[in-house]
């Protein structure tokens, strides 16, 4: 059954998309990731014009993160002070990030960037993923125990406006909570993920915090900064399919049913693994993209949608 | 002198064929099996029927008692394009290990959707000059250019668009595509695809005998989204910053929503 969407302006298979979304929903449930680094370029494959493929994975994403964020906030595995500031920091980014894609996109550098950006994220992610999830294995495979290291003071605490983070068990400068939802908000802005690949090692290695309310605040700052990336996309470029959005929901929702459940019986490290194969295959699909002659050198775009802002 | 008789004569009968020309008028009926296409949810493309008769007034030599059936080869060429729109056409070109757009030129007076169908092939039906003049046929069409850019990438950015336009079905050249029956009747099947501009339409129907266009009739078509499609869309380019809050509160009623029908089916 074909489905016409209305901001896209194209008509697609509505089976296609609800299979879509439970495909990436059920990874999502294994993986427990967001699942948007995904959805994007598989939007873009199948032909969503890119930047509506990434405004409408934002607004996608703050639907799906929402329940994820009360869920957590029930067993109090939120630190909202410190959600506070990674928001405050993801609004900026996002506000920076939507700027570059509106310039761009005026450009006709729009689709340029967003496949550069997935390259360059998804295989510096994905070989640390492979790397780390083989180092595991290679460990148990010897027997050794895992070395736990003691946290050393570092250039991270020499810096100015240290805040107490009660919920967070530190008390730290507001700094580096700021850049690294800044760094979360542009990429929400010109990738459509919600980030959490970057967010959750960054909470766990440079801000040391306790395991239990990361997922949480990751989360309570993903469903924010995605909102506020819904909002700019929708006033800057009118690329927000609202449609579309609901639609990839729907699938995401029952996929992640079953995806946790088959998660449950795989081990960690073998997930890792998985994980990062698919991420990195992910990355070979856009690099040759990128460096392939193109069949049709040419392209068109209306003038008027296209740099009139 | 006979000279002169001649050239008398000859010029009477030209002169007689000029006034009687008029009565040699053939005169079209046409229309649209629809007037109006409506996107809406599960659109998905639309076939219209253009259909039509020849209706051949004709002063006959016999008074009009008999048929004159020979010499009567019609042939038909429609057009069928919407409003001309301006379009950015950008070149592919290779940067390092990359490909990006590199070169890129605003061509104007482009229309949306182009479809040309004919009974037989253009070239076959009328001579160039006439073509041009009457901008049938996709090489026709006059596009404007906003740089002035040598006449070789002209040319090669005008391709690159008709190809575009081509692949993605909004432009068309189709031969045969038009039958006529028993010299009266002619019918043709339009198709426009799910991605199609919308706005009006023009319609024109040509009949040509003899190399020469001998009546032509011209209809409009509207093509609007309606219903959901259309609130969507308006919203969303009308009152951009209220869509983005709704867009944000219908997720996040949606996605609570979800949380709680998959806790209960837990």
């Amino acid at each position: 059954m074909q489905i016409y969407l209305p901001i896209a302006e194209l008509s697609i298979n509505l089976y296609l998309l609800l299979a879509m979304g439970v495909g990436v929903g059920f990874l999502s449930g294994m993986f427990g990731v967001g699942g948007g680094f995904l959805m994007t370029p598989l939007l873009i494959f199948v032909g969503i014009p890119p930047a509506v493929a990434v405004a409408t994975e934002a607004n996608q994403i703050t639907a799906s993160s929402v329940s994820g964020a009360a869920v957590h906030y029930r067993r109090g595995g939120i630190d909202f002070k410190m959600g506070f500031v990674l928001i405050i920091g993801g609004a900026g980014g996002s506000y920076v990030g939507a700027w570059i894609f509106t310039m761009l996109k005026a450009s006709g550098q729009v689709d340029l960037m967003i496949a550069l950006a997935y390259v360059l994220f998804l295989g510096l992610i994905g070989a640390m993923m492979f790397w780390e999830s083989v180092k595991v294995i290679i460990r148990n495979y010897k027997g050794e125990a895992p070395t736990v290291k003691r946290r050393v003071r570092t250039w991270v605490d020499a810096l100015p406006f240290k805040m107490r983070f009660r919920k967070s068990k530190q008390y730290i400068s507001v700094i580096l909570p700021l850049l690294i939802g800044a760094l979360v908000g542009v990429l929400a802005a010109i990738m459509g993920v919600g980030g959490g690949f970057i967010m959750v090692p960054a909470m766990i290695y440079l801000l040391n915090m306790p395991t239990n309310v990361v997922i949480g605040t990751s989360l309570l700052q993903i469903t924010f900064v995605t909102a506020i990336v819904t909002f700019l996309h929708s006033v800057n470029t009118q690329t927000v399919d609202i449609m579309l959005a609901l639609i990839l929901l729907v699938g995401a929702v029952i996929g992640a049913q079953v995806g946790a459940r088959v998660g449950l019986k795989l081990r960690g490290e073998q997930l890792r693994i998985l994980l990062a194969i698919m991420v990195l295959g992910v990355c070979a699909v856009m690099a040759y993209g990128l460096v392939t002659e193109p069949e049709e050198l040419y392209s068109i775009a209306r003038a008027s949608a296209d740099g009139g802002h | 002198m006979t000279r002169y008789k001649t050239l008398i004569a000859l010029l009477t009968a030209a002169l007689m064929f000029l006034i009687v020309k008029p009565v040699f008028a053939e005169r079209l009926v046409t229309d649209l099996s629809h007037d109006k296409i409506a996107i809406n949810s599960r659109f998905s493309g639309a076939d219209l029927l253009l259909f039509g008769a020849i209706d051949r007034n004709i002063l006959q030599e016999d008074g009009g008692h008999g048929v004159l059936s020979f010499g009567l080869d019609y042939d038909i060429i429609m057009v069928v394009s919407s409003a001309v729109k301006d379009f950015v056409v950008r070149k592919k070109e290779k940067m390092g290990m990359i490909w990006v757009n590199g070169a890129n030129h605003v061509i104007s007076n482009v229309p949306g959707y182009f479809i040309v169908g004919s009974t037989n092939p253009l070239s076959e039906i009328l001579t160039p000059d006439l073509l041009k003049k009457h901008e049938i046929g996709l090489k026709y069409l006059k596009f404007k250019f906003k740089d002035n850019i040598p006449k070789k990438v002209k040319s090669d950015f005008k391709a690159g668009l008709i190809r575009n336009m081509k692949a993605k079905g909004l432009f068309m050249e189709v031969e045969k595509s038009v039958s006529i029956k028993d010299e009266i009747l002619f019918r043709a099947k339009l198709h426009f695809p799910a991605n199609m501009p919308v706005g009006k339409y023009n319609a024109t129907v040509y009949l040509v005998r003899d190399g020469a266009v001998i009546a032509r009739k011209t209809s409009s078509l509207l093509v609007d989204k309606e219903g959901i499609e259309r609130t969507i869309y308006n919203f969303a380019h009308e009152s951009s910053a209220l869509y983005g809050l709704l867009a944000i509160v219908i997720a996040v009623f949606a996605g609570w929503a979800a949380g709680y029908i998959s806790n209960k089916m837990s």
